[in-house]
């Protein structure tokens, strides 16, 4: 009998396919190279030794196999002890988490959070639904933060002027002694420079010190002002997303970045909700204004391309549009006269502002923080003619002195951030530390690892180490202003000093933090007592603590004018954003971060310079088309160029203002044409081991990750500046991007459609290929998903289903088995249409799961251990023959982990039984089992299973290769601190061992535990529904996710899987997946410009919903397709 | 087999330099290394096992703790398991007392005992006592206390006798087959929830306990997990 080949369903000529999909521009073009790559197993490299030569290798197995030797010395395992506490602490149960309410330190607002903690060492950061604006949901950043408390180049210990190891008393009696010193004379001549914060006991240590010190300067600064706006104003703006049903944006990334990111995506996540025709009627539309791609503009319905210098005067055009059709003619009038030079469609701003008019009272414009305050206060005025849902809170923000004050130091004390290396090119505070008599510097890093302190030290100043937020009392604020703890859950892990305690004395108190927040809370609670105190330090918010609405404020025309620069191919203009890895700088040296890849682009580890295809086009890097394609004719894609498996980008040059840097080329759809978008928070000149590259360290040299922008950033343009210029380098240099990892090859796995298409055909995601392919369940297709999870129907299948849920397994209940309550079968459903891919879930399972950080050369070779794949699909309809690379694409951002098949394919080809089906329909995997076949992988039609090429958990980045004879993590080694993150309730697993997603089987059997625990001598063991979230569902800020039992008609996911939007993905390979997508609904104003086209896929969703011109459109769309004789029909 | 022994057996060609019989040594040796290796696997199968590398291990404690004089109502004492491992209801581990339990009672009895002197320094530096572990599970099994005691698996069933111990020992295997014994007949160990710590509880007549088990087993809908997911995250 010959081999079957399995062909995966092809459309027929003349039939409509579905819409071509592409994650990038070389899946789009099909080129030769990314066939070849998409076909391999692996990424070409990730199972090949490169690194190692052969004679190399073969002294190290044997040098390995000598080692071995010895340790078989001795038969029983080594000796092992325990060590039970001398006096057993209050609340710690060993082998119980204990939760503590806490908060994630933010410039603008603080994140509410609940910290795991396993006896006292902080394990995992959860949101704290207490606080209900962020529900169970944290940010990425959040997330990663535990493992910054581990980060093996924190500092330490602190420092003298004179490089003396300070003691803990001994720097406080060198603050004492600076601080009397300084109110000698008043604090003449004394500046701090220090990031902005939330914390009310700051802000009152502050007041202190100023009036302890009225000559010292107060500077705050941080690189990526969020408060900018409020700065101005002297109130906060906040839009009531979850109220709001049109949003306008104007390049502000309110879904993708800043503190408040948690609590706008869940708000705005809940006004997207659509399982009905009239809940599509009710779902919130959001246009976007803005240059560079961001999470938002991922996430538009109508996206309008424009650059950062021109989008101010936008706003005043926005603004003027709205007055002019509220009946504000005169006022309309006098703003549209003060603009000038914007370029734009003015049917797109007419239609927008329609929109936004039709919904007054329940539309809303969201301003940039960085656009001009005249932009503000003209969107302002337009928020009032539209009765917009916003908020205006009396924040009690101050502005504090500018940056470029600490020239006049004489003595400097710099708290925090990283000034040396992320201040504007125009203020060299390097030159005010060594201008200044004295300097003391703290902060997170000592100066082996951080600019700042490093130039502190050679200047001869004092650094003091700073603690972790998890290690130290302080307060804050969240976005709203409720008053939330900062509470130390481990002690100071070094001898450290918390930022209130550094100031202190300068503000001539003498209280420890802790009284410091005590005396802060018996000022902003009615209730003093100690029980209220506790009881808010227990629950984590301090209810109607929120900041005071503002009634009168100004609303006036605005009296400056708006011109647009013209921007052109010799005048571009550069975006400056914090980058996702690193923040501004300040994260940079987190694996977690470094290592998840940018939702937009997916590069990893370094940052790029994005350049929209038209002027990639313009460059004439090329001329050299190298895929010739049906539809696009012949195309140059040398800027994105693939060399070997890997991404391959010209490098390029931009000057503006006689500074320049250098960064290699990355072609990003969907950029203004004249926009480039620069990443800051990279090209770190002293920093730690993840910040920078390990090869160059492994030579002795320090070279930061990526390349360094804030040379361009000056401080009148901190967001953005015009006058670039772009020359190109005559190299190219490869680049870390995981884009094309893991390919699907295209399949369609990606539904989407129109809100309108939703209301005529709820039930448009079930067609498509499945309505081509065989159907999986033939006659038992109306099972319900109970029936079908439990019994694993034959459908018209020739071979009978093993049953994998044959319960009770126990003799006793052979012959009884309908007395015996059915097993919970546990299921998932990711609903696409409120994913933002923001990325959160991604960190959370990655800080869940134990999942190693492999650093770039491996991911270069294509190793990347991430659980959770968060594809970005782009997609463009308009293509014809002869077009370009699209600049106006559709994104589409699609999770992609376990998705648990019933009949899962890997199962069938494993020789050694590691992975097989429980009881409950999970699909695990038994490490211990594992020899490293990954035939598994070779299987899997989703490409979710991840090897361990190497031993990443037990040896360093650089030192993957020399196996035993490298230098391995020792207990006592500051490399090994990150172990102590590590899940206790989860394996660490070692080198030659498949891992995939578990659906968290450890929180599963935690939750059956307990509920059984507690049952003790009664029946009541099934797990109520919400008693159990897996990591991924509770970080995510848009409540996509949800999991839980789907035999139970009554439970979340059992009602989110029964949406009419839900489909599987790659069903028809008869997987059965446990893990199904509930369809992408764009919300469409087809009065819009263009809207006629949208979603881009719209053509062959109508071709799909009618099966083409061959199959005619007389049927009648609906159920009827999905069920199993009509498929069958058509393929025969 | 014939043809094979005639050919064996054949008569040497005149001036062979080895004897006749040399010519059985290749079978010779097969067989040979046939019964080595059989026995070696047998061997291996046998011996390189808990059942016979881990049972009975019974190292020293640093201070020489009795159960037998302590624990159990036969003792001197008749303490209750839960007295000292006071969690075991509660954690998926079952704690090593912290030394200031021990100081319940022995700040008033044996203060200054040397067999005690350990357990004060401990209570009076706070510096761990350095218990060796006896009951050692592979890091990638997660056995639960307070699921089984809560739901009528006593101590006794993994652990033995130990209110008869003077050292502690480990009595029983604990390697898979042994927990799958038991994930399979729950029947055979179920006891009623009293009866958990009372490591001497027998039902009256041997088969009363198959009749109880079964009666536990349905009554609180008892399915003990066989899937790898069980015991392995």
């Amino acid at each position: 009998m010959s081999k079957k080949v399995f062909e995966h369903p092809v459309a027929q000529p003349g039939e409509p396919t579905g819409p071509q999909y592409w994650r990038s521009l070389e899946e789009r073009n099909k080129s030769p190279e990314f066939r070849t790559r998409a076909e391999r197993e692996f990424v070409d490299g990730a199972s090949q030794i490169t690194t190692v030569e052969r004679r190399e290798f073969l002294m190290l197995m044997g040098a390995s196999f000598g080692l071995a030797g010895l340790g078989l010395a001795g038969c029983r395992e080594p000796r092992t002890h325990t060590l039970p506490y001398a006096k057993q602490p209050e609340n710690t149960i060993p082998g119980i988490a204990t939760f503590y309410a806490s908060s994630f330190p933010g410039e603008f607002a603080n994140q509410p959070l609940l910290v795991e903690t396993h006896q006292h060492r902080p394990t995992k950061i959860e949101g704290n639904p207490s606080h209900h604006a962020n529900g169970t949901a944290s940010s990425k950043f959040a997330q990663a933060s535990v493992l910054d408390l581990y980060d093996p180049d924190r500092a330490q210990a602190s420092y003298g002027a004179n490089g003396e190891l300070l003691s803990l008393a001994a720097s406080r009696d060198f603050l004492r002694s600076l601080s009397a010193e300084a109110k000698a004379n008043g604090g003449a001549g004394l500046v701090f420079v220090a990031r902005p914060s939330t914390s009310p006991t700051r802000a009152r240590l502050v007041a202190s010190l100023k009036s302890n010190l009225p000559q010292a300067t107060w500077i705050e600064y941080t690189p990526v002002a969020q408060n900018q706006a409020e700065l101005a104003l002297g109130y906060r703006v906040l839009p009531e997303y979850a109220v709001a049903r049109r949003f306008l944006s104007l390049d502000a990334d309110f879904l993708g970045s800043g503190d408040g990111m948690v609590e706008a995506t869940r708000a705005y996540a809940s006004a997207r909700r659509a399982d009905s025709a009239e809940q599509a009627e009710q779902m919130a539309r959001l246009y976007v204004v803005e240059s560079t791609f961001s999470i938002t503009g991922a996430a538009a319905d109508h996206r309008l391309r424009a650059g950062s210098s021109q989008i101010s005067a936008l706003a005043a055009l926005f603004a003027a549009e709205v007055l002019a059709q509220t009946g504000k003619g005169s006022e309309a009038a006098a703003l549209r006269s003060k603009v000038s030079g914007v370029k734009v469609d003015e049917a797109w701003v007419k239609e927008c502002v329609a929109d936004l008019v039709a919904h007054k009272g329940k539309s809303v414009i969201v301003a940039g923080n960085h656009l001009s305050v005249e932009a503000h206060r003209a969107v302002q005025l337009a928020n009032d003619a539209l009765a917009a849902p916003v908020k205006y809170l009396a924040s009690g923000v101050k502005v504090t002195a500018a940056l470029s004050a600490v020239k006049s130091a004489k003595t400097l004390v710099i708290l925090g951030g990283n000034p040396v290396y992320d201040a504007p090119a125009d203020v060299n505070v390097a030159e005010a530390i060594k201008s200044a008599a004295k300097v003391v510097r703290w902060g997170y890093h000592g100066a082996a690892f951080d600019e700042t302190s490093a130039a502190v030290k050679a200047a001869g100043g004092v650094v003091l180490a700073a603690s972790h937020y998890l290690e130290s009392w302080s307060d804050g604020r969240t976005l709203d202003g409720t008053y939330v703890p900062v509470q130390p859950m481990i002690e100071p892990l070094f001898p450290t000093l918390s930022e209130l305690e550094v100031l202190s004395p300068f503000a001539g108190v003498t209280q420890e933090p802790y009284a410091l927040v005590r005396e802060t809370f018996n000022g902003l609670s009615a209730n003093k007592s100690d029980e209220a105190f506790a009881a808010w330090l227990a629950e984590g918010v301090l209810a109607k603590s929120s900041y005071a609405v503002i009634t009168d404020r100004l609303s006036t025309l605005p009296s400056g004018s708006f011109a647009a620069p013209e921007l052109s191919e010799t005048n571009l203009e550069v975006r400056f954003v914090p980058s996702i890895h690193s923040g501004d700088g300040l994260y940079a040296n987190n694996g977690w971060l470094a290592e998840s890849p940018d939702p937009l682009t997916r590069t990893c580890w370094e940052n790029v310079i994005l350049i929209s295809p038209k002027m990639a086009k313009r460059l004439e890097i090329e001329p050299e088309p190298m895929v010739i394609n049906e539809y696009i004719g012949a195309l140059n894609r040398n800027i994105n160029q693939i060399s070997a498996g890997k991404l391959l980008c010209r490098v390029a040059k931009i000057t503006v203002g006689g500074a320049t840097i250098e960064g290699p080329l990355f072609i990003m759809p969907g950029l203004a044409d004249y926009t480039l978008g620069l990443q800051l928070g990279f090209g770190r000149r002293v920093a730690g081991r993840v910040a920078t590259r390990v090869d160059e360290r492994l030579a002795g040299r320090i070279t930061g990750n990526g390349f360094n922008v804030y040379p361009l950033v000056e401080t009148a343009q901190a967001a953005f500046r015009a006058g670039v210029k772009l020359t190109l380098v005559a190299k190219s240099v490869q680049v870390c991007n995981m884009q094309d990892h893991w390919s699907m090859e295209g399949r369609d796995v990606v539904r989407e459609g129109s809100a309108e298409d939703f209301k005529k055909n709820t039930n448009f995601a079930k067609l498509g290929i499945d309505g081509h392919a065989p159907a999986v369940y033939g006659k038992d297709e109306n099972l319900s998903p109970a029936e079908k999870a439990i019994t694993t129907p034959r459908g018209n299948s020739a071979y009978e289903h093993p049953d994998h849920s044959v319960a009770p397994n126990v003799a006793v209940w052979k012959g009884h088995e309908a007395e015996f309550p059915k097993l919970q079968q546990w299921g998932m459903s990711i609903d696409l249409n409120t994913c933002t891919g923001c990325n959160a879930c991604v960190t959370a399972c990655q800080s869940e799961n134990n999942i190693p950080v492999v650093g770039r050369d491996q991911v270069l070779k294509g190793r990347n251990m991430l659980w959770i794949r968060m594809d970005r699909y782009f997609f463009d309809g308009r293509e014809k023959p002869g077009m370009e690379i699209p600049t106006d694409p559709q994104v589409t951002f699609m999770g992609v982990a376990c998705q648990h098949c019933e009949t899962a394919p890997c199962e069938t080809v494993c020789p050694a039984n590691a992975t097989v089906h429980d009881d409950q329909g999970l699909n695990t995997m038994a490490y211990n089992r594992c020899i490293g076949t990954r035939y598994c992988a070779n299987n899997c039609p989703y490409k979710v299973r991840r090897f361990n090429f190497l031993d990443y958990n037990k040896h360093e980045a650089g030192h993957y290769y020399e196996g035993p004879l490298g230098p391995a993590k020792l207990p006592k080694d500051p490399a090994d601190l990150p172990q102590l993150q590590k899940n206790p309730d989860v394996s660490v697993r070692m080198r030659g061992v498949m891992e995939k997603c578990t659906y968290c089987v450890q929180r599963i059997q935690e939750a059956k535990i307990h509920q059984k625990a507690h049952a003790r001598n009664s029946a009541d063991i099934r797990v109520p529904d919400g008693a159990l979230k897996v990591a991924c569902q509770q970080a995510c800020p848009a409540e996509a996710i949800e999991f839980g039992d789907i035999t139970d008609p009554h439970s979340r996911v059992a009602k989110a899987k029964a949406s009419s939007r839900t489909y599987g993905a790659l069903t028809y390979l008869n997987t059965r997946p446990r893990t199904t997508y509930q369809a992408k609904l764009r919300n469409l104003n087809l009065r819009m410009p263009g809207a006629i086209l949208l979603p881009l896929s719209r053509k062959e969703m109508e071709g799909r919903e009618g099966h083409g011109a061959t199959h005619g459109a007389g049927h009648e769309v609906g159920n009827e397709h999905a069920s199993a004789p009509h498929g069958e029909a058509h393929h025969q | 087999m014939r043809k094979l022994l005639e050919f064996l057996n054949r008569p040497a060609s005149r001036g062979n330099f080895f004897s006749h019989s040399i010519n059985a040594a290749p079978l010779q040796i097969i067989v040979c290394l046939l019964i080595t290796g059989v026995v070696v696997v047998a061997a291996i199968n046998e011996y390189a096992t808990n059942k016979y590398l881990n049972v009975g291990y019974t190292p020293d404690q640093p201070v020489a703790f009795d159960h037998s004089f302590h624990a159990g109502p036969d003792s001197v004492l008749g303490l209750d398991c839960r007295y000292c491992h006071n969690f075991v209801e509660k954690s998926g581990h079952s704690n090593v007392p912290s030394s200031n339990t021990c100081w319940n009672c022995h700040s008033q009895i044996k203060t200054d005992s040397p067999a005690l002197a350990l357990i004060k320094r401990s209570v009076e530096t706070g510096e761990a006592v350095r218990w060796v572990k006896v009951h050692k599970l592979p890091d990638f099994v997660y056995f639960n206390h307070s699921v089984h005691v809560n739901r009528g698996v006593s101590c006794v069933e993994c652990h033995g006798r130990i209110d008869q111990q003077a050292v502690v020992g480990q009595q029983k295997s604990l390697n898979m087959s042994f927990c799958l014994d038991c994930h399979r007949n729950p029947e055979l160990v179920l006891r009623p929830l009293d009866k958990i710590t009372d490591l001497s509880y027998k039902t009256a007549k041997p088969e009363d306990q198959v009749e109880q088990g079964t009666k536990f087993v349905h009554d609180w809908k008892v399915n003990p997990p066989q899937s790898c997911s069980g015991c392995h995250r």
